[in-house]
C-alpha cells in the first residue's frame, strides 16, 4: 500500500516537474523536449538554446518551441485534462482570460479563475457515451429489424410491381381485342346503316350484316372497316385516302333522324357499336390508371433507400414537429410542408436526393422545389439524420430565409462504428 | 374625415407600390429631382448675373468680435442683416438673415460644440464702393465687402481665395403673408401688416419670370406642393435661401456626403445638383448625386497651393451645384492652354440652396488639409474615441434567429479560429418591433445569452430604431405619449407613419427633455435583458416613414415651434446623440459608448460610427465603399464602413473574400446581410475561402494598436483616419482624383483588390524621394511611381511608408479584449535618410479615464542615427500596462555588429537576426515595457 502511494507520488511529482519545464505538450511529444543544451524545432528548421523553449518568444516557424505559451501564431497547447479527454487548443487561447482546458491548465498566468471541471465532464461524457452506446446497440438491433422489414416490403413492392405489370399485360391484350371489336362493330353499324338507306339490291349486304352481328366472331376481315376509319389511336395505320374527318358529315347525316333507325338490324348494330366503345373506354381508363400506378411504384423503387434499404420503412410515413407558430410535416421521400396557425400550408420542398458528404451520404436528405419565396429562391429543406431508438423529428430551423433544416432521429441512421473516435481519457 | 381616409388610402397604396416594385435598382420616381422640389426649381431658374442686393455701408457696425451690415434687395426693398466674424484658427463666418423676419427663422442648434471664439477684425479702408476688413495681419488676409452689387471677397496678399455672391446668386426668400386674389378670405386678415410688406411681396424671381404680376408673383409650389400623392401644406410659404461661392485656382472639390459617388465631386451642369436630404433609399444606385441616408454640408476645395473648406450650417433640404471652367477640357486641352498662355485661371463655382433657415457659412481658410480638418473640428468636434473593440470585427445579419443561433455562430468563430468582437441583432430580436424588448420565444433569456458572449470576452449590439409602435400596451409608447414627446402632424395630433412595427410614432429628438428621457431608457433596470456588453444600433433614423413623401416624414410635421422642414437633416444626429448619452449614463459616466447610426449630420462624429446603409453584393458597391468612406472622413466622420459582403443579394465567394480583405482595412469592419439572402458566415464557403477570410480578419486584429492610435489622433485633432492620398501629398496632382486606394493615417497605403478575376492591381506610391515597403513581404519600392502588383486570392496590397514606425500585436486571439495585455511588435520602416518615427498609444480600451484622468501611455518612437528610442509624450499621464515589446523589425537597414538596449542607464545586449536578402533586422525579445522610455542602439 505504502509502495503504491510512493509510486503515485513519484509519478505525480515527475509530471509536475515536467509540466513546469515544458508546459503544453503531450506525453507522446515528450521525446522532442528532452532537456539538452539546445532544441531543434520539430520541423527541423532551426536550432535554438533550450532556454528558449517556452520563453514566450516564438523562434520556430512551426511553433514547436512555444507549446506552453501564446507566442507562436501556429502553436498548439496540450490540455492534459486528467479525468477527461486530453486535447489540443490553439496557443492563442493560452492565458487569454477564458478557460478552455477543463483542468484550467491553459490559464496559468491570467486573471481568469478556472474551475477544474474535468472529473465532471468525464463522468458526464462517460454517461453520455454509455447512453449513446446503449442507444446505438438498441438502435442497431432495431435497424436490423427495419432492414429485414425493409427487405420484406421491398419484396412485396417488387411482387406488387410484377403483379401490376402482369395485369397490365393482360389488360393490353384485352385492349387490343376491344379496339378490334369496336372497329368491327363500327363497321357493322355502317354497313347496316348503308343497307337501311339503300333497301333495293342490298339484301345481300343486310344478311351479311345480320350474319356478322354476333360480335365475338374473330375471323372477320378488317379490310373494309378500315376504310371507314377509326378514331381510336393505336390500331393499324390508316391509308391516306381514308381520312376520318371527310366522312363525318356523311356519318352525321346517317345518324340524324334517319328512318332506318327503326330497323332492328340497324338498332342492334348501333347498340353493339356503342357498347364496344364504352367497354373500350373503360378498359383504357383502367389501363391508364394501372400505368400510372406502375410508374409511381417504379419511381419509388428507383429511390435509393440506403445500402440495406434501411430507410425504406420511412416511405409513406410522416413526422410532425411544432416550432413557434408553425407546425412542420416531413413525409420522407415525398415532401416537407409548413402549416401556420392560421391553417395556410406551404410546401418547403419535394424529395430530391441524399445530400450528405461523400463519407456520410445518407446523413442528409435534400428536399427542394418548394414554393418560391418573394424576391428569393424556391424553398428547400435539408434533413439531417441521427441515430436514435425511435423515429421522430428533433428540431426544425430556418437558418436563412426559405432554407429550412430539420433533424430526424431514426434507428435506420445508426451506424455500427464507434460513435466517437476519441475514446475516454484513460491515461492513469 | 372622408378626405383624410381617402388620402390615407393613397398613402398606403403608394407604400405598397414602393415595395412591390422590387427590382434590384432604386425606383428613382420615389425621390425628387431638383425640378420636382419647388424651391430648388425656383432657385435654379435664377441665373448668374447682376445681384439685386446692395450693401448699405452706412449701417456698418464694427465691434471687436463682429461686423454687421445691412443688405437691401433693390427689387423688393427687403433688408437682410449680414454678420461677419473672424474666428480663431483662420476661419471666417458669414451669417445672413432677414433684418426683420415675420417670424424667427430656424438656426441650427447643438451642432457647434460651442460658440466659436472670435478674433478682432479691423477696418482697413472704407469708401462709397465698399469696405476692406483685415482678417489678421499674420497672413495679410483681407475681407472686401463690395457694396453695389453686394459681394464678398476673401483675399490673401494679391490672391483672391474665395468670392461670395460674385455670380449674383444670393437669394433670400423672405417670410411673407400670403396675398390671396382668389375667393378664399385671408384668414389672418392683417391688412396693416400687408401694407408694410406690400412692396416686398415681389419675390426675387422677378427677373426670371417674364410677365410677372406686379402685385403678387405666386409661383407654383410656393404655398403648397404635391409630390406623388403627398401634399406639403407649406403654411409659411417660400423660405428658401441660396448663395454662390467662387473658388479661383480650384479644380477639385470634395465632401458633402452622403452620395454614392466618386471622391472628387463632379460638376452638376446639365444634371441635378448634389442633394443633401436624409432619405432611406431602397437599393440605391451608384455614381449619381441623389441624396442618401446622411448629410454633412461641408465641402473641401483643394489645389496644389491651398486647401479650404466651406461649412453651410443648415439642416433643411439642401442642393449643391458645382460648375467649373475647366470641366470638359481634356488634359491635352489644358496643356495647350498652358503652353499658349491662353488659359484663364481654373475656377470652381459652387452654389448652395436650402429650403429654409438662414445663411450661416463657415469659411475655413486652411491653408493645409490638416488645418482645414482642425478648423472644422474646432467647430463641430472630433470623432468620439471608440472602445477598441469597436475597431475589431463585427458579425451581423438580419437576423440571427434565436439564442441557439447566436450561440452556434459564436461557436463557429471559435471552431474556425476566426476572431470577432461583436455579434449583432437586427429588428427580429424584438417583440413585434417594439424596441427595448425581446421576442419571448426566440430570446427568452437575453441576459444568459449576453453572459455567454461575455464569457468569451465578446460583445453584442441590438438595434433600437426611433419609430415607436403605436400600441397602448407598450411601455415606451405610453410614456412618450404621456409626456407629449411625439412629433406632431400639421393638425397638432401625434404624427403617425408606417414603419417596421406598422403604425408608429416618432419621438421628437430635437427636444432636450425627450433626449434625456430616451437616454434614461438604456439604464439596466429600464432596458430589460440588457447588460454592460450590450451596445446599440440606430437604424431608420432619417427618419424612414414607409408611407411618407420620399419614404420620410412630412415636411409640415411639427417639432414644437419648428417645422420638420427646418430640422429634417438633424433628426438622425439627435437620435444617435441621445442613444450614446444613454449608454454613457447607464455606466455612471465611466464607459465609452458605441452606437452605430445610418442617418447623420455635421457633428455626428461625436457620437459614434456610421455605415453606408443598404448596399448590394456587387463589385461596384465594393468599389464605391472607398470614396464613400473617404468623403465622410474628410468631413470629420472617421468611423465609417460599408456592409461587408453587400446587404442586398448574395455575393459570389470571390466578392465576399475581396470584401473582407477591403473591409479589414476600412475603419468600421462589419459583415451584414439581408434577411432573404443565404447564410454567409465566413466558414460556409469551403476551407480555402475560410482561410482567406480568417487571414484578412487576423490582419485587422494584428493592426488594432495602429488603428486605435489613429482614432486617438482623430479624437485629439480631427484628422481623418482613412485618408485620400492628396491629404498627405497635397501638391501631387496625380493623387487628386484617386479613390481606388487610400491611406490609413499617413503610414499605411492600401490598394484593395476590387475587380472581379483580378490578376494584378496598379497602385500608385506617392512621394518623390520616398520609399514604401510591402507590408507582407517587406519588399522596398520607390515613391512617385505607379506599381503593377500581381495578385492572387490571398493578396491585399498594403504598403508601409518608409520613415514610419507601426506597432502591431501579432498574437491574434479570439477577441480584442483577449489581446489586451499582449506584447507589441514594432515595425520600423526606414526612409532613404535612415530615419523613422511613430507613436505608441495605450489605454484601458473602454473607459473615459484616458480623458478624465489622463490614464494612458503615449510614447513617441523615433529612429535616427542608428538609435531607436521611445520617449513619453505625456509626463503627467498615469497608466501602466503589462504589455511589453516582444520584437522589433527594422526594414531597410544594414547588418549591425551588435545591438544594445538602454533603460534607466542600464545597457543590455540584444539578440538579433539579419535577413540580408530583404535588409530586415529582427531584434529578439527586447522586452521593454510599453510605457517605458528606452533606447536601442545599432552598433
Amino acid at each position: 500500500m505504502h509502495f503504491h502511494i510512493a509510486v503515485a507520488v513519484i509519478i505525480w511529482a515527475a509530471l509536475f516537474v515536467e509540466s513546469r519545464k515544458i508546459r503544453g505538450i503531450s506525453i507522446s511529444y515528450k521525446r522532442f523536449y528532452k532537456e539538452r543544451k539546445s532544441f531543434l524545432c520539430i520541423d527541423g528548421s532551426k536550432l535554438i538554446p533550450f532556454e528558449q523553449v517556452n520563453d514566450d518568444y516564438c523562434d520556430c516557424a512551426d511553433g514547436s518551441d512555444e507549446p506552453g505559451t501564446a507566442a507562436c501564431p501556429s502553436g498548439r497547447f496540450y490540455c492534459t485534462n486528467l479525468g477527461f479527454r486530453p486535447h489540443y487548443i490553439q496557443s492563442s487561447r493560452v492565458n487569454d482570460g477564458i478557460c478552455d482546458c477543463c483542468d484550467g491548465s491553459d490559464e496559468y498566468s491570467s486573471p481568469a479563475l478556472c474551475q477544474k471541471t474535468c472529473r465532471n465532464l468525464g463522468q458526464q461524457e462517460r454517461a453520455e457515451l454509455e447512453e449513446r452506446m446503449r442507444m446505438l446497440s438498441e438502435g442497431l438491433l432495431m435497424k436490423r429489424q427495419l432492414v429485414e422489414e425493409g427487405a420484406d416490403v421491398w419484396r412485396e413492392k417488387q411482387a406488387e410491381l410484377t403483379d401490376l405489370q402482369k395485369v397490365a399485360e393482360d389488360l393490353q391484350v384485352r385492349l387490343e381485342y376491344l379496339r378490334r371489336r369496336k372497329s368491327d362493330a363500327g363497321a357493322q353499324k355502317e354497313k347496316a346503316l348503308t343497307a337501311a338507306q339503300h333497301p333495293t339490291g342490298q339484301e345481300g349486304l343486310r344478311s351479311q350484316i345480320r350474319a356478322e352481328l354476333p360480335l365475338d366472331d374473330h375471323g372477320q376481315s378488317l379490310q373494309d372497316t378500315d376504310r371507314l376509319g377509326d378514331k381510336d389511336e393505336g390500331v393499324e395505320p390508316r391509308t391516306d385516302s381514308a381520312a376520318p374527318r371527310e366522312e363525318s358529315p356523311n356519318e352525321a347525316e346517317v345518324r340524324g333522324g334517319d328512318p332506318s333507325e327503326d330497323d332492328p338490324d340497324v338498332k342492334a348494330a348501333v347498340e353493339a357499336a356503342e357498347s364496344a366503345v364504352s367497354d373500350l373506354n373503360k378498359a383504357e381508363e383502367a389501363h391508364q390508371r394501372l400505368q400510372m400506378e406502375i410508374r409511381e411504384l417504379e419511381e419509388r423503387l428507383a429511390i435509393d433507400y440506403g445500402p440495406e434499404r434501411e430507410f425504406l420503412f420511412l416511405l409513406g410515413r410522416c413526422f410532425q414537429i411544432t416550432a413557434y407558430e408553425y407546425s412542420y410535416t416531413l413525409c420522407p421521400f415525398n415532401q416537407v410542408t409548413q402549416k401556420s396557425q392560421m391553417g395556410t400550408e406551404v410546401l418547403l420542398g419535394k424529395w430530391d436526393a441524399w445530400d450528405g458528404p461523400p463519407e456520410d451520404l445518407y446523413g442528409v436528405m435534400k428536399y427542394d422545389r418548394g414554393e418560391p419565396c418573394w424576391q428569393g429562391p424556391t424553398r428547400s429543406t435539408h434533413v439531417q439524420l441521427v441515430c436514435g431508438t425511435d423515429s421522430t423529428l428533433r428540431w426544425v430551423k430556418e437558418p436563412s430565409k426559405c432554407h429550412y433544416a430539420m433533424e430526424l432521429q431514426t434507428p435506420a441512421a445508426c451506424q455500427p462504428q464507434q460513435p466517437s473516435r476519441r475514446g475516454v481519457h484513460n491515461e492513469l | 374625415m372622408a378626405a383624410f381616409i381617402q388620402r390615407m388610402g393613397l398613402l398606403v397604396l403608394a407604400c405598397v407600390s414602393l415595395f412591390v416594385s422590387g427590382s434590384l435598382a432604386v425606383d428613382k420616381g420615389n425621390f425628387k429631382t431638383c425640378d420636382q422640389s419647388a424651391f430648388c426649381k425656383r432657385q435654379r431658374a435664377l441665373k448668374a448675373g447682376q445681384s439685386p442686393y446692395r450693401a448699405l455701408l452706412d449701417t456698418l457696425e464694427l465691434s471687436d468680435s463682429r461686423v454687421t451690415l445691412q443688405l437691401i434687395n433693390d427689387n423688393n426693398k427687403v433688408r437682410l442683416l449680414l454678420e461677419l466674424y473672424r474666428l480663431q484658427g483662420n476661419m471666417t463666418r458669414v451669417k445672413i438673415n432677414e433684418l426683420k423676419p415675420l417670424r424667427p427663422r430656424f438656426e441650427v442648434p447643438d451642432v457647434l460644440v460651442s460658440d466659436p471664439p472670435t478674433e478682432p477684425m479691423s477696418l482697413v479702408s472704407q469708401d462709397d464702393n465698399g469696405v476692406v476688413l483685415s482678417l489678421g495681419a499674420e497672413r495679410q488676409q483681407r475681407l472686401i465687402v463690395s457694396a453695389r452689387p453686394f459681394r464678398l471677397d476673401i483675399v490673401e496678399g494679391p490672391e483672391v481665395l474665395m468670392s461670395l455672391n460674385s455670380r449674383g446668386l444670393l437669394a433670400f426668400e423672405h417670410l411673407r403673408m400670403r396675398m390671396r386674389k382668389d375667393t378664399q378670405a385671408n384668414p389672418e386678415g392683417e391688412e396693416a401688416k400687408e401694407d408694410a410688406d406690400g412692396a416686398e411681396q415681389q419675390v426675387e424671381e422677378k427677373e426670371t419670370v417674364e410677365d410677372g404680376d406686379k402685385e403678387e408673383e405666386e409661383i407654383d409650389g410656393m404655398w403648397e406642393e404635391t409630390f406623388k400623392s403627398h401634399t406639403d401644406s407649406k403654411p409659411n410659404g417660400p423660405t428658401s435661401i441660396s448663395l454662390d461661392f467662387s473658388l479661383p485656382g480650384v479644380e477639385h472639390v470634395y465632401g458633402i456626403p452622403e452620395h454614392a459617388d466618386s471622391l472628387k465631386l463632379k460638376t452638376t451642369d446639365g444634371g441635378d445638383p448634389y442633394r443633401l436630404y436624409n432619405l432611406d433609399v431602397f437599393q440605391y444606385e451608384l455614381y449619381n448625386p441623389m441624396a442618401l441616408y446622411g448629410a454633412v454640408p461641408v465641402m473641401l476645395a483643394h489645389s496644389a497651393e491651398r486647401t479650404m473648406g466651406l461649412f453651410w450650417l443648415n439642416a433643411a433640404e439642401t442642393w449643391v451645384d458645382i460648375s467649373s471652367n475647366t470641366a470638359g477640357k481634356t488634359v491635352f486641352g489644358k496643356m495647350l492652354d498652358y503652353v499658349q498662355g491662353a488659359s484663364e485661371t481654373p475656377q470652381t463655382d459652387v452654389r448652395w440652396i436650402s429650403e429654409s433657415g438662414i445663411i450661416d457659412v463657415f469659411i475655413m481658410l486652411g491653408p493645409t488639409p490638416a488645418d482645414v480638418f482642425a478648423q472644422y473640428a474646432s467647430l463641430t468636434g472630433t470623432q468620439a474615441m471608440p472602445p477598441i473593440a469597436a475597431l475589431a470585427y463585427h458579425q451581423c445579419r438580419w437576423n440571427y434567429n434565436d439564442q441557439d443561433d447566436v450561440k452556434a455562430v459564436d461557436r463557429g468563430f471559435d471552431e474556425h479560429d476566426i476572431p470577432y468582437d461583436f455579434i449583432w441583432l437586427d429588428i427580429e430580436h424584438t417583440d413585434g418591433k417594439r424596441y427595448f424588448t425581446w421576442d419571448s420565444h426566440k430570446f427568452p433569456t437575453p441576459q444568459d445569452m449576453l453572459q455567454g458572449i461575455m464569457d468569451k470576452r465578446r460583445k453584442m449590439v441590438a438595434i433600437v430604431d426611433p419609430h415607436i409602435k403605436v400600441d397602448s400596451s407598450y411601455k415606451i409608447h405610453n410614456e412618450i405619449r404621456a409626456q407629449n414627446f411625439y412629433i406632431k402632424n400639421k393638425d397638432d395630433g401625434d404624427y403617425e407613419g408606417w414603419c417596421w412595427p406598422g403604425s408608429a410614432g416618432y419621438p421628437d429628438f430635437t427636444k432636450l427633455q425627450m433626449r434625456d428621457w430616451w437616454a434614461s431608457m438604456f439604464a439596466y433596470d429600464q432596458y430589460e435583458g440588457s447588460k454592460e456588453n450590450l451596445y446599440v444600433w440606430n437604424d431608420m433614423n432619417e427618419p424612414s416613414v414607409f408611407n411618407g413623401p420620399e419614404v420620410t416624414m412630412h415636411k409640415d410635421a411639427k417639432h414644437g415651434d419648428w417645422e420638420h422642414r427646418d430640422v429634417h437633416n438633424l433628426y438622425g444626429f439627435y437620435v444617435q446623440m441621445a442613444t450614446a448619452e444613454g449608454l454613457i449614463r447607464r455606466s455612471g459616466g465611466v464607459e465609452r459608448p458605441f452606437v452605430l447610426t445610418r442617418a447623420f449630420f455635421a457633428g455626428s462624429q461625436r457620437y459614434g460610427a456610421v455605415w453606408t446603409g443598404d448596399n448590394a453584393a456587387e463589385w461596384d458597391h465594393l468599389k464605391v465603399s472607398i470614396p464613400m468612406c473617404l468623403s465622410l472622413g474628410l468631413v470629420g466622420i472617421s468611423l465609417c464602413g460599408a456592409d461587408v459582403g453587400g446587404f442586398f443579394k448574395a455575393p459570389s465567394t470571390e466578392l465576399l473574400v475581396r470584401w473582407y480583405q477591403t473591409g479589414a482595412y476600412q475603419p468600421f469592419f462589419r459583415a451584414h446581410a439581408h434577411l432573404d439572402t443565404p447564410r454567409r458566415e465566413p466558414w460556409l464557403f469551403g476551407p480555402e475561402n475560410t482561410a482567406l477570410i480568417r487571414e484578412a480578419v487576423r490582419q485587422r486584429y494584428a493592426l488594432l494598436p495602429y488603428w486605435y492610435q489613429q482614432f486617438y489622433q482623430a479624437y485629439r485633432t480631427g484628422q481623418p483616419v482613412m485618408r485620400p492620398l492628396w491629404v498627405e501629398y497635397p501638391k501631387d496632382m496625380a493623387t487628386f482624383t484617386m479613390d481606388d486606394q487610400f491611406l490609413i493615417g499617413k503610414d499605411l497605403l492600401v490598394h484593395p483588390v476590387t475587380e472581379e478575376g483580378a490578376r494584378g492591381v496598379t497602385a500608385y506610391l506617392p512621394g518623390h524621394g520616398e520609399v514604401w515597403y510591402d507590408a507582407h513581404t517587406f519588399q522596398k519600392h520607390n515613391g512617385a511611381q505607379s506599381l503593377y502588383i500581381p495578385v492572387t486570392m490571398s493578396s491585399i496590397p498594403v504598403f508601409q511608408r518608409g520613415g514610419s514606425i507601426i506597432p502591431k500585436k501579432v498574437r491574434v486571439r479570439r477577441s480584442s479584449s483577449c489581446m489586451e495585455t499582449d506584447p507589441y511588435t514594432l515595425y520600423v520602416a526606414l526612409n532613404p535618410q535612415r530615419t523613422a518615427e511613430g507613436e505608441l498609444y495605450v489605454d484601458d480600451g473602454h473607459t473615459f479615464s484616458f480623458d478624465s484622468k489622463k490614464e494612458f501611455i503615449h510614447q513617441s518612437l523615433t529612429f535616427a542615427k542608428n538609435v531607436l528610442s521611445s520617449r513619453s509624450l505625456c509626463h503627467d499621464c498615469r497608466f501602466s500596462s503589462p504589455s511589453w515589446v516582444e520584437k522589433v523589425i527594422i526594414l531597410g537597414t544594414s547588418n549591425p555588429k551588435g545591438v544594445n538596449l538602454k533603460i534607466d542607464g542600464k545597457v543590455t545586449p540584444l539578440e538579433f537576426d539579419f535577413d540580408a536578402s530583404m535588409s530586415v533586422l529582427t531584434l529578439r525579445k527586447p522586452g521593454m515595457s510599453a510605457g517605458a522610455d528606452w533606447t536601442v542602439e545599432l552598433l
